[in-house]
């Protein structure tokens, strides 16, 4: 027998009697979050820093916020005049090392954790917003739902995703004495753009 | 050794060890001030208990259906029923993609099997990638916690061993300056690798997919960056829908270090083109556990660490003090089930005050386990002869009540008269490190005869 059908067999041995599954109510979580308000608060908590748009010109806050970037990528769309490099041209997801300034948009923003989910339908490498310098996310306050289940309902609703992900802040690590370090291994600062 | 014997080496320095427990107790108090803001918190838990619970009912179902989704995206899936073949799977993958460098993220799953050893042998380089992993791996030890593993160590000890591998300069411990140069020489390893492995913090049986949460990035930089990924989970990692995650990724990260979610859940579910995704699903003793019906709750267990954080007895011995892969009062019930007599002492390492279970996100009775264990050692192991004896001669003592009362008298006088020296005697493990209180003249049974007696009186 193989080990497949060695451990499936036991386990379906071993298993106690079948419970069965828990109903989820989400009233009981439900606390009348203002969402905004709520999501600003939470990515502020986890690193991020977030900017209430005025105008809808989003380069020209990013060119603001950084000038000092020179590898930059804007996955947004009508902003090519941004990008100083072309992907069709990168070989592998190693030549993205240098990238300074890359800017995504996010449908879909948690307000209790302050976390935005990035999807393959955003990133043409999935690598990009890990291995950037400084990572810009533009969301509108209309994508802004209260709690992850909520956050779950919208994704399975949606299209099915190759990969996705949640992500809440700059990268961190506190694994040297408990100490709060802003900048591990993924993005050094995390830029919230809200409309 | 047993957990006592490694817990005095550990207790020798005692600065060291009031540093770590207050380094724990922190952890422990970011935890409840994040989970005290969580409207529905309790209901939370019983969720992730009873999804949990009803996955264990029918995880042969859902590895079924679980494989059958992800070999549909175009993962390839293994089966290791022990950690050997574990190991096995993983290095032929590895020669079969001629992959010499290897980075991995946090998985104590490759840490239950042994698994760098194993490749370091045939010459392949394995980097830990999470910060406190590449600490402990430089000194050359095992993590002492599932969620901090370099937690024994101070940011001095860091400085040194930054210094002697990564050539780093003498900077007295500075957590910014020594990460960003960890930040350095961990990215040329991620630009190097030849293929990453990472753990699995949940795989979902209705889509084959799986997520993976990191606070660095590491996960991510090493699985997007190198041409093969390899996932490695245990069996009991599944769970039944995608939508369950909104349930466990907001009890997870709030548990474990109190931040309302890690900064990365990555949902891993088809490889990007041309690229390959591996999943290696692991046996390793969990079936085993599943077949017991008092300690099968054990498999709930998310890896949060909070019971960790809590425990009296884990803050003041340290990880290492327990001699296994899984430290602390979830490993102290996990451990024995894999071998009762190397880790007969770990279910002793607990004041059963249950606040290990009180912080458990998907409350698993681990007290009452440990309790339980304690049963089954005393009978099948071998006990020291003092205990042993001890415990007849206090049985046969509380069976009788006018002997109970003479013993009590006899040891109260003692208590007061005799000198510490013979009070705390070798033979008297409670008076180890530790003053007996002054024995009181009279017991509780007198007392409260006589305080019954003047209750008559004052009526």
């Amino acid at each position: 027998m193989s080990s497949r059908d060695k451990i499936l067999s036991r386990i379906e041995a071993n298993k106690p009697d079948a419970l069965a599954l828990p109903n989820i109510d989400l009233s009981l979580f439900d606390e009348g979050l203002d969402l905004v308000q709520e999501f600003t608060k939470k990515a502020e908590v986890v690193g991020a820093n977030v900017i209430d748009m005025v105008s809808n010109d989003v380069v020209a806050k990013v060119e603001n916020l950084f000038p000092d970037a020179k590898i930059k990528y804007s996955a947004i769309e009508n902003t090519s005049a941004f990008n100083t490099i072309d992907l069709a041209n990168i070989e592998k997801p190693q030549d993205l090392e240098d990238l300074d300034i890359l800017i995504l948009e996010s449908e879909l923003a948690v307000a209790e954790n302050g976390s935005v989910w990035v999807t393959d339908k955003q990133l043409p490498m999935r690598v990009l917003p890990f291995i950037t310098k400084h990572l810009v996310i533009v969301t509108s306050k209309d994508n802004i739902v209260p709690y992850m289940h909520q956050a779950y309902h919208k994704i399975n609703a949606g299209n099915a995703n190759d990969f996705g992900v949640f992500i809440a802040g700059p990268s961190k690590t506190a694994d040297i004495e408990q100490s709060l370090v802003i900048g591990a291994h993924g993005a050094l600062s995390l830029t919230l753009l809200l409309k | 050794m047993s957990h006592p014997k490694l817990a005095s080496i550990f207790n020798k320095d005692e600065k060291k060890v009031d540093w770590h427990d207050k380094a724990l107790w922190f952890v422990r108090h970011k935890r409840d001030k994040s989970v005290h803001h969580v409207q529905g918190w309790e209901e939370l838990r019983n969720l992730g208990h009873g999804i949990k619970a009803h996955m264990l009912s029918n995880l042969d179902i859902y590895l079924r259906e679980f494989e059958a989704n992800a070999n549909k995206n175009g993962v390839e899936v293994h089966w290791a029923a022990n950690a050997e073949e574990h190991n096995q799977i993983v290095h032929k993958i590895l020669k079969d993609n001629n992959a010499k460098k290897v980075v991995k993220s946090k998985s104590m799953l490759t840490e239950e099997c042994h698994l760098n050893p194993h490749l370091e042998a045939d010459g392949i380089e394995v980097i830990d990638t999470d910060l406190g992993e590449r600490i402990v791996q430089l000194a050359k030890e095992p993590p002492s916690h599932i969620v901090l593993p370099a937690i024994h160590k101070n940011k001095h000890e860091v400085d040194e061993l930054f210094q002697e591998h990564l050539g780093t300069k003498p900077c007295d411990g500075d957590p910014q300056y020594l990460t960003g140069e960890a930040r350095k020489h961990l990215r040329q390893k991620f630009i190097e690798a030849d293929a990453a492995i990472t753990g699995v913090n949940f795989a979902i049986a209705e889509t084959g997919g799986f997520v993976v949460c990191t606070n660095e990035g590491n996960a991510d930089m090493g699985a997007h960056l190198a041409p093969v990924h390899i996932a490695c989970m245990g069996v009991e990692k599944i769970i039944p829908k995608q939508e369950h995650l909104g349930v466990f990724l907001r009890l997870l990260a709030r548990s474990a270090t109190g931040q309302p979610v890690t900064t990365y859940s990555s949902h891993f579910k088809k490889p990007s083109d041309g690229r390959k995704m591996h999943i290696v699903i692991v046996d390793n003793g969990r079936s085993e556990q599943l077949s017991r019906p008092d300690f099968r709750a054990s498999l709930h267990c998310i890896r949060c660490g909070a019971c960790m954080n809590t425990c009296p007895i884990y803050r003041r011995s340290g990880g290492h003090s327990y001699d296994a892969t899984i430290p602390g009062p979830i490993g102290s019930i996990l451990s024995p089930g894999k071998d009762l007599t190397k880790h007969s002492s770990l279910p002793f390492a607990s004041t059963l005050c249950g606040s290990c279970s009180d912080v458990c996100p998907v409350k698993i009775d681990i007290h009452a386990q440990l309790y339980k264990w304690r049963q089954i050692i005393t009978k099948e192991t071998p006990q020291p002869f003092i205990k042993k004896k001890s415990m007849q001669v206090m049985g046969s003592i509380f069976a009788k009540p006018k002997q109970f009362e003479k013993v009590g008298k006899i040891a109260r006088w003692s208590l007061r008269t005799l000198p510490k020296a013979v009070i705390n005697s070798k033979p008297n493990a409670w008076g180890k490190a530790r003053d007996l209180p002054t024995g009181p003249k009279e017991s509780f049974d007198d007392w409260y005869k006589k305080r019954e007696e003047n209750k008559g009186k004052n009526n």
